[in-house]
Formats: C-alpha cells, sequence, structure tokens
C-alpha cells in the first residue's frame, strides 16, 4: 500500500528531526586519579593535565549574568585545556523542575561534573542525590543547595550575610536618616541565595542605626521581566508611602526601575539591589536607581570551574582549610559556609556598589 | 470495521517509531540502555503520563479536561496548606486533597453534563479558577518540610528499581485498558463518544457517566498533584504549569480522535513511550529543553497529517472494494 508507505516516511523523518543535534557524544569521566595537594596544609596551584566532562547548569537561560558567568567557565576551561562545558538549563526560571531533570539525566550520562545555581531549593535534592550515586561530582556556585548534602562545596559569589549589610547601606543612603517604607522584590521564593540574602537583610535592619527603615512587603517576581515588572507596580499601589523597591536579582531590580521610569515614579520612589552596570547605567544616571552592588559573574563562572576541575582531577579534596589557587583570580581558602547548617564553601568578592560617580568605568 | 482498522494501523505505526527512537537512542548514547535510565525516564514525567491515562477516556468520550494541570496544584496546595496549619494528621490531609481534586473533577462534570456546555469551555474556566484556588492557598510561597515517608513516597524504590509512581502508572495502564476495552462501561464510553445522540435513544444515561468521567479525571489529577509534590519535596502555587498540554498532545498522538469515539489506550501508552523516549534521548544529547518541546510539536503536526493521511488511504481502499463488489 503506497499511502501507507508515504505515512511510515513521515514519521521517519519526524524521528530524524527528533534525533538531530545530538552530534556530539559527551565523553564519559576519565579524569579521577592525578597529582593531589590534600589538605596538608600548602596551598594547591590547579594545573591543567585530565580532561573533564561537565555541565554548567544556571537557574535558567536568557539571562545576562548567567551568560557571563558562562563565559568565564569557558575561558576556565580553555586554560585548563579540557572539553567545553555544556551550558544547559531550563528556557524559565518559573520551573524548577527542568534543573531536577538536567541534574539527573547528567547522573545517567556520567558526566565528571555539574555547577548548578540552584533554583529548586529543596526540590533538587532528589536529582543530586542520583548524580552524585553515579559518581558525579556537584559544585553550587551562586545559589546553593540548601542542605549542603551531596554538594562538594559552594562558590559563593559573596559572604551571604554582608549582602544584607550592603543593602542596608544602600537603603538608608538613598532613603536619608528619616527612613521610610521599603519593600522586597525578589526572584523565586525557592531561589536558596534570595532567600539567605533576605534574611540577612533583614538582620541587618534590625541595627539600631537602620531603626527608621520600615520593611514593608515581600514580593516574587521569579526572575521574569514583565512579571517583575508588574509586582514592582503593584507594590506601589498597595503601599503608597513606600520609597525605595529592594531587588536583590538583575532582573527584578532592572525591570522595578523601569516600571517607576515608565510610570514617572522616580521622584517618590527609588530602586536599589543587586544590578548589572550594563542593565542600570539609564536609571543610575537619570537618579532613579541611585545605588546598586554587584560582583562579577565572569569571575564566578571562571572561579567555579577551577574549583570544580580541582575536585574532579583529585588536586582539591574540598575540605576545610585548604588553600589553592585559581588561575588569574590568585588564592582562595575553602571554609565552613556558616550561612547554612552544613556545607564548605569559598567567598569570591568584592562587592562593587555602583553610583552615578563609578557606573561609567563599569 | 474501519475505525478498529485505522486504531489498529496507528498503533503499528507507533510501535515502528518507538523501535526507531530506542535503537535510535541507544546507538547515540551508552547509557540509554541502563535500568537506571528507564525509571527515570519513566519518574521525571511520571504525573503528566499517569494523568494521560484518564485523559484518555475524557477524550474517548468526546470531551476534553483542560483543567488537569491547575487541578494537581489546587490538590497539591490543599494538602500543603493543610500540612501547613497542622490541624490534622498528614495521611488526613492527603485524603482531604484527593477528595477536594474529586470534587472539582465532579463539578466541571455537573456542569458539562447538566448544561450541555461544550467541556472546553468549562474546563478552561476550570483550568483558570483551580489554579487561582492554588494561589490563594500557598500564595507565593514555598511550602514544604513534609513527613520522610511521605518524601520517601516520591523518590524511593520500592520494589526493584521501581519507584511507588512508576508501578502506579503500569497498574493504572493495565486496568484503565481493561475497564476500557473489555467492559460494559468501556463500551459505553466509546458509543458516547461516537454519537451522544444514538446513545441517549439507546437508553444510555450520559450525564452520569460523563459526571463519572469527569470526577475520575479530577480524582486521578488529585493522585498526580500528591505524587508530584512528593517527589518535589515542596509545593508552590504554580507547579504543573501547562502540563495540560504535553498530556493531551500524548493522547492525541496516541491516536484518540479529538472529536471521540476511536482511539485506544495501547495506542496512547506507545506513544507515551515515544515522547519520554525522544525527550530523553534528547536530553542525554544535551539538547535544550525548549528545543525538545518543538521537537515534540513537530511530531505532533506531523502525526495529525499521517492520521489524515491514513484515513483517506482507509477511504480509497473501501471505496475500491466497493466498486468491486458491485460491478
Amino acid at each position: 500500500m503506497k499511502i501507507r508507505q508515504h505515512v511510515a516516511l513521515l514519521v521517519a523523518i519526524g524521528i530524524l528531526i527528533a534525533a538531530c543535534g545530538d552530534d556530539d557524544d559527551s565523553e564519559t569521566g576519565t579524569a579521577d586519579e592525578g597529582g593531589g595537594g590534600g589538605a596538608s596544609g600548602e596551598t594547591v596551584t590547579i594545573e591543567s593535565g585530565d580532561d573533564m566532562s561537565s555541565i554548567l547548569l544556571p537557574k535558567c537561560l536568557g539571562i545576562a549574568v548567567f551568560d557571563q558567568a558562562n563565559e568565564g567557565a569557558q575561558e576556565a576551561a580553555g586554560e585548563l585545556g579540557t572539553s567545553e562545558p555544556e551550558f544547559l538549563g531550563p528556557a524559565t526560571c518559573e520551573d524548577p523542575t527542568g534543573q531536577i531533570d538536567t541534574m539527573t539525566n547528567a547522573g545517567t550520562q556520567g558526566v565528571d561534573a555539574v555547577m548548578i545555581s540552584n533554583n529548586a531549593g529543596e526540590q533538587i535534592q532528589s536529582g543530586v542525590d542520583s548524580a552524585v550515586d553515579a559518581g558525579v561530582s556537584v559544585v553550587s556556585w551562586d545559589s546553593p543547595i540548601p542542605s549542603g548534602e551531596g554538594e562538594s562545596l559552594f562558590v559563593a559569589q559573596v559572604d551571604f550575610d554582608e549582602t544584607g549589610v550592603v543593602m542596608a547601606d544602600m537603603a538608608i543612603d538613598i532613603m536619608g536618616e528619616d527612613g521610610g517604607e521599603l519593600a522586597i522584590l525578589s526572584a523565586s521564593p525557592d531561589a536558596a541565595n534570595q532567600n539567605a540574602w533576605i534574611d540577612a537583610f533583614e538582620t541587618a535592619l534590625q541595627d539600631p542605626q537602620y531603626a527608621s527603615i520600615e520593611l514593608v512587603d515581600t514580593v516574587y517576581g521569579n526572575d521574569d521581566a514583565d512579571e517583575s515588572y508588574n509586582q514592582a507596580l503593584g507594590l506601589v499601589d498597595s503601599h503608597p508611602d513606600l520609597e525605595l523597591i529592594m531587588a536583590p536579582t538583575t532582573v527584578g531590580i532592572a525591570a522595578a526601575a523601569k516600571a517607576m521610569t515608565d510610570e514617572g515614579l522616580c521622584d517618590t520612589v527609588k530602586v536599589s539591589g543587586l544590578g548589572l552596570p550594563d542593565e542600570m547605567r539609564e536609571y543610575t544616571e537619570s537618579g532613579c536607581a541611585p545605588e546598586f552592588a554587584l560582583w562579577s559573574f565572569v569571575d564566578l563562572g571562571y572561579l567555579t570551574y577551577y574549583v570544580t576541575y580541582g575536585l574532579v582531577t583529585g588536586q582539591l579534596d574540598a575540605s576545610e582549610g585548604q588553600a589553592f589557587v585559581a588561575g588569574r583570580m590568585g588564592e582562595y581558602t575553602i571554609e565552613t559556609d556558616p550561612t547554612r547548617d552544613q556545607g564548605l564553601r569559598i567567598v569570591m568578592g568584592p562587592f562593587t556598589v555602583y553610583t552615578a560617580e563609578n557606573i561609567d568605568q563599569a | 470495521m474501519p475505525e478498529a482498522l485505522r486504531t489498529r494501523t496507528w498503533e503499528l505505526l507507533l510501535a515502528a517509531v518507538l523501535v526507531a527512537t530506542v535503537v535510535y537512542n541507544a546507538t547515540q548514547s551508552p547509557v540509554y540502555l541502563d535500568v537506571d535510565n528507564f525509571v527515570n525516564l519513566f519518574h521525571l514525567s511520571i504525573e503528566k503520563v499517569i494523568v494521560a491515562i484518564a485523559m484518555t477516556f475524557v477524550i474517548v468520550n468526546g470531551e476534553i479536561d483542560l483543567s488537569v494541570a491547575s487541578v494537581m496544584a489546587f490538590a497539591a496546595a490543599v494538602l500543603a496548606s493543610l500540612h501547613e496549619g497542622g490541624a490534622v494528621p498528614f495521611a488526613v490531609a492527603i485524603v482531604i486533597a484527593l477528595a477536594a481534586a474529586t470534587g472539582a473533577g465532579l463539578l466541571q462534570g455537573f456542569i458539562v453534563a447538566k448544561t450541555g456546555l461544550p467541556s472546553l469551555v468549562v474546563t478552561l474556566a476550570g483550568l483558570i479558577a483551580f489554579r487561582g484556588a492554588a494561589r490563594v492557598l500557598v500564595e507565593d510561597r514555598s511550602v514544604g518540610d513534609f513527613p520522610d515517608w511521605f518524601r520517601s513516597l516520591g523518590r524511593d524504590e520500592i520494589l526493584g528499581p521501581l519507584p511507588f509512581a512508576v508501578i502506579l502508572f503500569f497498574v493504572g495502564l493495565v486496568v484503565g485498558g481493561i475497564v476500557l476495552h473489555r467492559s460494559t462501561f468501556g463500551r459505553v464510553v466509546y458509543v458516547i463518544g461516537d454519537n451522544p445522540e444514538v446513545a441517549r435513544y439507546s437508553g444510555i444515561d450520559v450525564a452520569r457517566v460523563k459526571l463519572t468521567l469527569f470526577g475520575l479525571s479530577g480524582f486521578v489529577a488529585g493522585v498526580a498533584g500528591v505524587l508530584f509534590a512528593a517527589r518535589l519535596g515542596s509545593v508552590r502555587a504554580n507547579i504543573a504549569e501547562g502540563f495540560e498540554l504535553d498530556i493531551i498532545t500524548m493522547v492525541l498522538l496516541g491516536g484518540v480522535s479529538i472529536f471521540g469515539g476511536s482511539g485506544s489506550l495501547l495506542g496512547v501508552a506507545l506513544s507515551i513511550f515515544v515522547v519520554l523516549n525522544i525527550r530523553n534521548g534528547l536530553g542525554l544529547a544535551n539538547v535544550e529543553a525548549s528545543v525538545q518541546t518543538g521537537v515534540i510539536g513537530a511530531l505532533l503536526i506531523l502525526s495529525v497529517l499521517a492520521q489524515n493521511l491514513v484515513d483517506r488511504a482507509l477511504a480509497l481502499s473501501q471505496h475500491l472494494q466497493d466498486k468491486r463488489g458491485t460491478t
């Protein structure tokens, strides 16, 4: 029957389309042993040698800072002469299950390491467990695994408690000594870093020098520009005396600044938080977002890749007190993470606070 | 009987596609054929495929239920907020959550059966309303801290390498297959889907069957929502958002006619295997999730075209036979 053959052909084409894009076989893990400094006290310089197959897993794709982190990781991979890390992530930050899928598949694929900015909170645990069971090294960066379980260590961009103080300082600077009402616009309620920063910010605000500041609300824009924009406008509606929106997310702060600018509200409501200079320049110059802070995401991706490579090749063993040199970034020391019940971290730093004075140099 | 022939042809096609997918994936990734990978492949989408079983009944019956993903979130949100409130033991909270989801299904079924409004409209309203209810219950927080036994129910293997939800899916598939294809009730579901007027005149209580099916759909969505909460370990109001499209895609790709009255659960099972294997293969090949979705979409379009071709081929051969018969 001729037509039936056509049908079969059509379906076969469908399968072919489905299977395309599957050209580079991920090399299964080779590197295991290798020169090791161990925690013997001396500083380990991470050196190239073995290959490493890895996945860089951001909260979601399409966000500038994560692209920058990928840039840094690729740079490090070039220096260390390894295969390029696969940059894979969910299409939107709204749905954390994509991260669980990628993490679980990583275990099946047998890659050497996954570097994750966790957007799934505790939900990521099942994926991490099956990856670790399969011998994958899991390193978190930007946003950690809350329990610390399964994760080798966390590459913290800055000290999370310090983040709270930096935000409190910016708030009092912008609002003045007489303070006023302030609201937080966060990313997603499952983002461990966001929650830690909000906690640290609330703790910092307890200090008498910030007594005049009143935190009236916390809302979530899920790192989606539209949603964050609407949430920012919603804050203004529900809190007529609002003076400042503090958004510890680059998507949120840019959306809030745009919303205030579009609605002509910048004279009464200012915006601050953690932002990308490129996305914030016009708002800082206009005075709508007079101050914000950030660190380099390129450096964060670079450092994360070096540390992960050190762990996978056995040059580092993720123990407290171990010091090492990571390429152009210099020396770091592994320490226990005081912001979580268990887990190790290294702190990259530093914070840069951007104002109209220095934004041109960024 | 051309309807049965059409279904058989479709099942054969899907089986061929499945074999091709499996063979291709196996040659592309050395780990694809691992038992653990096959379990993962089901486990990572298990809530959707469980709901697809009930959706098959609804669509064969000539209706559609767009509210399933919202009802999943609604059930999970009821569970989470009861757990948070702490007034009832967790097991009781699960029962209440399942009852709430069943109630959601029955309510929509009642409106469809009694007013004759199209289920497309009624369940579209349900999609919005029950998602809204979930948002009211847990707001934009993430509610978790479930008991250990519940989390382990969502994650741990209980029979060989199989977690609870995966076992439940296969049991549901067998039971669903028997009910749909071997029982009087299943026969009635087809008859109504084929022609509700004829069914009514033959003395079938059409309204009651529809009510039962929507209640079933709500209940199964509730089970899936609770299982999703167990697997994730915490609940947000936006969980399972957009799942209804994936679920309906699997059913239609399985050869079930959107107009009701035809298709088989075997076809749907095959289509589920095809979709999951393609997704898994693409995932192992590090293809982005959005591209995977595009591929599945393309497959659905091709399947609709292919179904059309099969229909025309069958009509043609019928026509030729008739001609031969008359001359």
